[in-house]
């Protein structure tokens, strides 16, 4: 089942928005390229915003250390992150942005949990 | 630079099982190192990530397990000797000997030992103070009751007051702060970062005492501490931390070929070469030329990083690796202090935006007109970005 998560004008290209409706959150990012991409929210190694991080070449830096993740399948490119974060579906239907979340378990800092 | 042994088979000595030490393995790794990496660490367990010993972990939000530096799915390739610290260097062969009587020998070897915690002297029976350097101090405080007590914390830095805001989700009864600074931080940061630092703990109820130094800790009979303090106060306490600051460890050293600095820092150049051929360091224990210089932070985790990347490219004869702007963050209560660019050089600060109220300050530090750094309080998204932003820049004019 698709969630209408946000409007596509809402997002700014190179940046990520944090859906809070969700749980556990999820980030939605618009690159320079125009594609839109949705992931966990939250950095797998400490309770860090991913929406705010460094979004380039389709991965997003986390905004607090080093680790960057894929915006594609959510993989970890270095440390200190070690697990990779969830990858949602993304379909633009108009001005809305619609995701589908995915089943698999979130990879959750420690410390963090769904609220 | 002397030329190091650049074979991808020789052998990579690591001394010190931290977070420089495991960054330098791992990039030698990605580097294409095929030898063989030993890690010599003093400690007993397996290496760690500190930050976390000021913050989550003495309040209990996260365990051990979480700090571990190693991935278990995906472990580095070397060989791990824990629990016997390195004693002597030797330069003929080259390599060093641990306390059990071992000879590890190494065709580089890399100082990485860190840095151990100040202490203030104490009289008494009850031990002193806490301090806050490994997992061992980390725990013990995490043990001790906190609810209910009178808590006296020294040092106005980052690490005191991080674990100041733990004491307060944990109970305390009563916490003060002593500092020789009124507005912590204020010399390095800026009068307005100081003043936002105090209220944000103030606001919660948490006292600072005079701009003083505290000189020792002695016991009283009712079982409590008191810590006394050169205006010739006293201050009374159930539980005494002191974060004071951290030497290099490297008293092991003092007797041998390297050139140690007044701290006890192992003097390098800027690729983490000591002068003798082979032996490098990096991270806490070391002090490179733009670390004594004053360009340069140290006792920060950005910077071990970076040093480590640095040192395993030099060794393995690979290109260069630049260094990014200075970056530290620190977590007080639900704000995050970040802070990036050469801040100590600065000449005038301005803000850019919040208020010291607010716990939003964003501030800009200029040298002669030039932004050369940040800093903001809960503005992950403007900090990310101008380092960056700025990091293009540095490369573009390299
Ligand atoms: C409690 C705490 C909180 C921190 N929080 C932050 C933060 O929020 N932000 C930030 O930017 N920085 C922070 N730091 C600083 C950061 O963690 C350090 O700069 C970093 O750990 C330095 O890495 P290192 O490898 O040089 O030293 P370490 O990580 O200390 O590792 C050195 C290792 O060498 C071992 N060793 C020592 N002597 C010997 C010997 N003779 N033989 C063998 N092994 C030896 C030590 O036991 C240790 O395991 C914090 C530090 C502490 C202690
Ligand atoms: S919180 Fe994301 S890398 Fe540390």
């Amino acid at each position: 089942m698709s969630l209408k998560v946000c409007h596509l004008s809402e997002l700014t290209p190179g940046e990520g928005l944090r859906i809070e409706s969700v749980s556990p959150p999820i980030a939605v990012f618009l690159t320079e390229e125009g594609t839109v991409h949705a992931i966990d929210d939250t950095c797998t190694h400490q309770d860090a915003s991913l929406a705010a991080g460094w979004v380039e070449d389709c991965k997003v830096e986390c905004p607090l250390h080093e680790s960057s993740f894929c915006l594609l399948t959510g993989e970890v490119d270095q440390p200190p992150a070690k697990q990779k974060v969830r990858v949602h579906t993304v379909e633009v239907r108009g001005d809305d942005v619609l995701v589908e979340l995915s089943q698999e378990a979130p990879n959750l800092p420690p410390g963090v949990s769904v609220s | 630079m002397n030329a190091p042994i650049h074979s991808s088979e020789s052998t990579v000595l690591i001394v010190g099982a931290g977070l420089a030490g495991y960054h330098v393995a791992r990039q030698a790794r990605q580097h294409g190192h095929t030898g063989p990496i030993s890690i010599i660490g003093d400690e007993n367990r397996p290496a760690y990530d500190r930050p976390a010993l000021s913050k989550a972990f003495l309040n209990g939000t996260v365990n051990f397990e979480d700090l571990h530096l190693d991935d278990p799915s995906n472990p580095l390739e070397v060989t791990w000797h824990s629990g016997s610290g390195a004693v002597e260097l030797s330069t003929e062969p080259l390599g060093v000997r641990t306390a059990d009587g071992t000879f590890h020998a190494g065709d580089n070897v890399v100082i990485v030992t860190g840095a151990e915690a100040q202490r203030l002297p104490s009289f008494g029976r009850s031990g002193g103070a806490f301090v806050l350097r490994n997992v061992e101090d980390g725990l013990a405080l995490r043990e001790r009751m906190i609810e209910g007590q009178r808590i006296a914390v020294v040092g106005g830095g980052f690490l005191g007051l991080e674990a100041v805001s733990t004491f307060l989700d944990r109970g305390a009864a009563e916490i003060t702060v002593i500092a020789d600074e009124q507005f912590p931080g204020e010399a390095r940061l800026g009068a307005a970062v100081g003043q936002a630092i105090r209220h944000l703990h103030e606001q919660r109820g948490v006292k600072f005492g005079p701009p003083v130094y505290a000189h020792s800790v002695t016991d009283t009979e009712d079982g409590s501490q008191v810590l006394n303090l050169t205006n010739g106060d006293a201050v009374q306490a159930d539980v005494i931390v002191c974060a004071i600051g951290a030497t290099p460890a490297t008293r092991w050293l003092r007797d041998g070929e390297l050139t140690l600095g007044p701290s006890g820092a192992i003097l390098c150049d800027d690729f983490g070469f000591t002068g003798i051929p082979g032996v490098w360091a990096a991270g806490d224990c070391a002090q490179w030329t733009s670390q004594a210089a004053g360009i340069r932070p140290i006792g920060q985790w950005q910077e071990a990083v970076e040093q480590a990347r640095i040192v395993a490219a030099a060794i393995m004869g690979a290109p260069p690796v630049p260094f990014q702007e200075p970056y530290f963050w620190s977590e007080q209560y639900d704000v995050m202090i970040q802070g990036a660019g050469r801040i100590a050089q600065s000449n005038e600060v301005h803000i850019l935006d919040g208020s010291i109220e607010g716990g939003d300050l964003l501030v800009s530090y200029r040298l002669d007109g030039e932004e050369i750094g940040i800093l903001g309080m809960n503005r992950m998204r403007e900090i990310k970005r101008w380092r960056k932003m700025r990091t293009a820049r540095v490369l573009a004019s390299a």
